[in-house]
């Protein structure tokens, strides 16, 4: 597995939310062009990791390297300048800003991204609602819109936080899309999931997290065979 | 019909007072503006907007008196100069308060307004300098029924398009988007690669430079001088709760309404003029608590409410008050008694404060009401109705007591900078009743108050008079003492900690607030009557909101939530007036710097750092023995 250079690599990370600590130690490597899942229970600390990439928590140690660069302690507004993009949980979607708002409002940090007509070929929904309030659109638009902002911005890192949570099936498939057409223009991503059968389509390599560690590690063709343990884990 | 006729007022009056209501409204809207602006990216209620629109119009004053620079260069000028300012104060003081409770912001800014006005009022002296009309502006135009001065329509004019264009830009613009966005989701914001922290700054400068703008605007109507702001701003922030924290449209608009109804009130009801917006203020918020262009944004206060209590262990020894019982006792022997008294009258206050703001997180702005009027009714009792100390101090407690509830009753609808808001509005209310209302011998005050005799031993003598006050100090230290180790006192701090759960425990938390509101109005009001008692004087600098400002020093500077940290900060504001009291308005500016240091760097006031030390050593002396 080593035909993809490496991208992102997490040495040793703990992090600290005040006083209680919910990463002990998260180590993991991810190729450029990969998509790389965690997968694990509520509060296990996949969301931690993301927000720790992106410079959200500050109380935290090891190392974050990006391209050769260790950027733990850089500030937020940096890590993205130099091609990460982050997708939260909550989608994130701004109520103050119209639909066509919230999707200019990253700016560019890179060359190739999508333009604005792709985004809206790609997802004709949110043309139609371009002016609407953010927050108006129905939950699966709202994750639409969050996907397809930072698309526009032309970083090559997208981190995707459970972008599959509480939507209909149609939907969920629709992402599925996405993400492989993503990769195929070779976008790295590291996608949080809860759902085992999303990821078992998708992902080159998942992580397994339980309490705020890495347990396990699959490639996509381990996966199929080790399916009533990784349901244990996730605890289906 | 003709009845009718003789009722309204004629026409030209009318007019008149509409053009001055609606010249009014426009500064209120340009700092509101601003206000809401800063409010609602930094969280930050800028105490200081007041200073900065009176620097505005004295950067005006002094380019025209000493580099002969005309109003249009001033208008250009001045905004910036000012802007800059508040961009330096945002990079050096304000950027650290931004993890801490919102508190800090507001008690920060006040601090650096005391500084300012102290400054410029030693400087050009409290009485302001005047500022001609441009002269492209003199003159007036007839218009039939009245007259229209040419510079108050300018004026109107432009700060109406200052206010849309300001819309436009935050509602419209690409740079708009950004503010929205960080004012929503700041970190999410961030992480898109938009320089937040900057964005902040920048809008902080923006808002202040607002208020710059205004003051040279304001600079050929009013006069130029320190405390131009200071009164002004206190309507303002009722102005803003208003329309609805952080609401930009809601600001603009009732700022324009507001000025309205202030000047029609002047024309049918002259008396209420000054108090209307605060009443408006008290009916918007007991119908729509949100303000009546309430946003959909509720502000979470910040996590890790930093004002905890600290009992260390020497505030329980007995050995503490035998000792502090020791001083207070021998203490008339050196020190003139006069000024011991004085120091009691703050302490009871500042215990008074604590017990809301230390054990309810609840800082009133409004304090000086309830002292104020302690100290009025006292006086009042005393000298006219003749009643005899005790029961004059009682009626004073409970004169501020049944205050407290009127104000308590519409404040407690708000928490945090709201309800600091609300209070010190409130406050404010009260003090222009009492300025206007027969009784209170406005600026002259009550005089001559006689202090009464007890048992047949007259208090006249100053020594005696000492021991009276500590002995009722006594009762009401210990009593706020209680209250606080009381279950009520542990359920208050529940509320505090957590409102929500709380709440879902069962506990009436609005009844708590407002019990714990109506106590500390009751000390506060003690407080009052032992200050009338030892000048035999009520006066409105016993109600003027720098009152509140003294009250909130002493407790943060003795260390909030302290039992004997009220006491310290008492003794020492109150040797700092009397002993620096040669230096004039200095004084202020050494409160101001005070105020500064001690939010900065200096939180946990003079009694909590002790506390914390000595547990420090404590905590390291058993580890080195072994």
């Amino acid at each position: 597995m080593v035909d993809h250079p490496v991208a992102l690599e997490l040495k040793d990370l703990r992090a600290w939310y005040g006083e209680s600590q919910s990463l002990h130690g998260v180590s993991m490597e991810v190729g450029q062009g990969e998509v790389v899942s965690i997968m694990g229970r509520n509060g296990a600390g996949k969301s931690t990791t993301l927000k720790c990439i992106m410079g959200l928590i500050e109380k935290k140690t090891g190392q974050v390297m990006f391209r050769d660069q260790n950027i733990t302690t850089w500030m937020p507004e940096k890590i993205s300048r130099m091609g990460l993009a982050y997708c939260p949980e909550e989608r994130g979607i701004y109520a103050s800003l119209s639909v066509s708002e919230n999707l200019l409002l990253p700016p560019i940090v890179a060359e190739g991204g999508f333009t604005v007509d792709e985004i809206y070929a790609l997802f004709p929904n949110l043309n139609e609602r371009r002016s609407n309030q953010g927050t108006k659109l129905s939950g699966g638009e709202q994750q639409m819109l969050a996907i397809a902002r930072i698309l526009r911005t032309g970083a090559k890192l997208i981190l995707l936080d459970e972008p599959t949570e509480g939507l209909a099936p149609v939907i969920v498939q629709k992402i599925g899309d996405v993400i492989r057409m993503l990769k195929q223009r070779g976008f790295t991503i590291i996608l949080v999931e809860q759902s085992f059968h999303f990821v078992a389509r998708l992902a080159d390599k998942s992580y397994i997290m339980e309490s705020g560690r890495i347990v396990d590690r699959f490639d996509q063709e381990q996966l199929g065979s080790n399916m009533s343990k990784i349901h244990a884990y996730l605890g289906i | 019909m003709n009845e009718l006729l003789n009722i309204l007022p004629p026409l030209p009056a009318l007019f008149g007072q509409l053009m001055i209501g609606i010249i009014n409204g426009s500064f209120y809207a340009l700092l509101s503006l601003g206000l809401a602006l800063i409010f609602g990216l930094l969280n930050v209620v800028n105490f200081a907007h007041g200073a900065q629109y009176m620097l505005g119009g004295l950067a005006a004053y002094l380019l025209l008196a000493h580099a002969g620079l005309s109003y249009w260069y001033a208008l250009l000028l001045a905004p910036i100069a000012v802007g800059f300012v508040g961009l330096v104060t945002e990079r050096i003081f304000l950027r650290h308060l931004y993890k801490l409770d919102h508190l800090y912001g507001m008690l920060l800014t006040f601090g650096l307004t005391l500084v300012l006005e102290g400054v410029v009022r030693n400087y050009y002296g409290a009485s302001g300098n005047s500022y001609s009309t441009p002269e492209l502006l003199t003159g007036a135009w007839n218009v039939g029924f009245m007259m229209l001065p040419h510079y108050r329509l300018w004026v109107i004019l432009v700060s109406l398009v200052i206010c849309v264009t300001t819309w436009l830009l935050i509602e419209k613009t690409k740079i708009g988007s950004y503010v929205r966005a960080a004012t929503e989701n700041p970190s999410l914001t961030r992480a898109f690669g938009i320089n937040v922290p900057r964005i902040m700054m920048l809008t902080y400068a923006f808002g202040v430079a607002l208020a710059g703008f205004a003051g040279v605007m304001a600079a050929p109507l009013y006069q130029v001088s320190a405390s131009m702001g200071s009164e002004l701003i206190i309507i303002v922030f009722a102005v803003v709760v208003i329309g609805g924290m952080g609401s930009i449209m809601g600001s603009i608009v009732s700022g324009f309404v507001l000025g309205l109804l202030e000047g029609l009130t002047k024309v049918f009801y002259p008396e209420a003029s000054t108090t209307v917006v605060f009443v408006a203020m008290a009916i918007v918020l007991l119908i729509r608590p949100s303000g009546l262009f309430g946003t959909f944004l509720q502000h979470k206060p910040a996590d890790g409410a930093a004002m905890k209590s600290t009992h260390a262990a020497f505030e329980k020894a007995a050995m503490t008050y035998v000792i502090l019982g020791l001083l207070a006792i021998t203490a008339p022997l050196l020190v003139y008694p006069p000024f011991l008294i004085k120091v009691l009258s703050y302490a009871l206050f500042a215990c008074s404060f604590n017990l809301l703001l230390g054990y309810g997180g609840m800082l009133s702005f409004g304090h000086a009401a309830f002292y104020g009027g302690g100290s009025y009714i006292f006086a009042a009792a005393a000298k006219w109705w003749g009643l005899d100390p005790i029961s004059a101090i009682v009626l004073s407690g409970m004169g501020a007591a049944v205050l407290g509830v009127i104000m308590g009753v519409v404040s407690i609808k708000r928490q945090g900078i709201y309800f600091s808001m609300i209070t010190l509005a409130m406050a404010q209310m009260f003090y222009f009743f009492i300025v206007q209302s027969e009784f209170s011998g406005n600026d002259e005050g009550i005089q001559a108050v006689p202090r009464g005799s007890l048992a047949g031993v007259s208090l006249n003598d100053p020594f005696v008079l000492y021991y009276f006050c500590l002995g009722i100090f006594v009762l009401g230290f210990v009593a706020i003492n209680t209250i606080i180790k009381s279950p009520f006192g542990y359920s208050f701090r529940a509320v505090r900690d957590n409102d929500a759960r709380a709440l879902s425990l069962g506990y009436a938390v609005e009844h708590y607030k407002l019990a714990a509101f109506v106590m500390s109005a009751f000390f506060a009001g003690i407080a009052g009557a032992m200050d009338a008692i030892n000048f035999q004087l009520a006066s409105l600098t016993n109600i003027h909101w720098t009152m509140s400002g003294h009250g909130i020093l002493m407790t943060i500077i003795g260390g909030v939530a302290t039992m004997t940290g009220p006491l310290v900060g008492a003794l020492l504001v109150a040797t700092l007036e009397n002993y620096l009291a040669h230096l004039g308005s200095w004084v202020t500016v050494v409160q101001g710097f005070i105020f500064v240091f001690c939010v900065l760097l200096f939180r946990r006031g003079i009694v909590g750092e002790f506390s914390a030390w000595l547990e420090k050593r404590q905590e390291r002396s058993p580890s080195q023995a072994r």
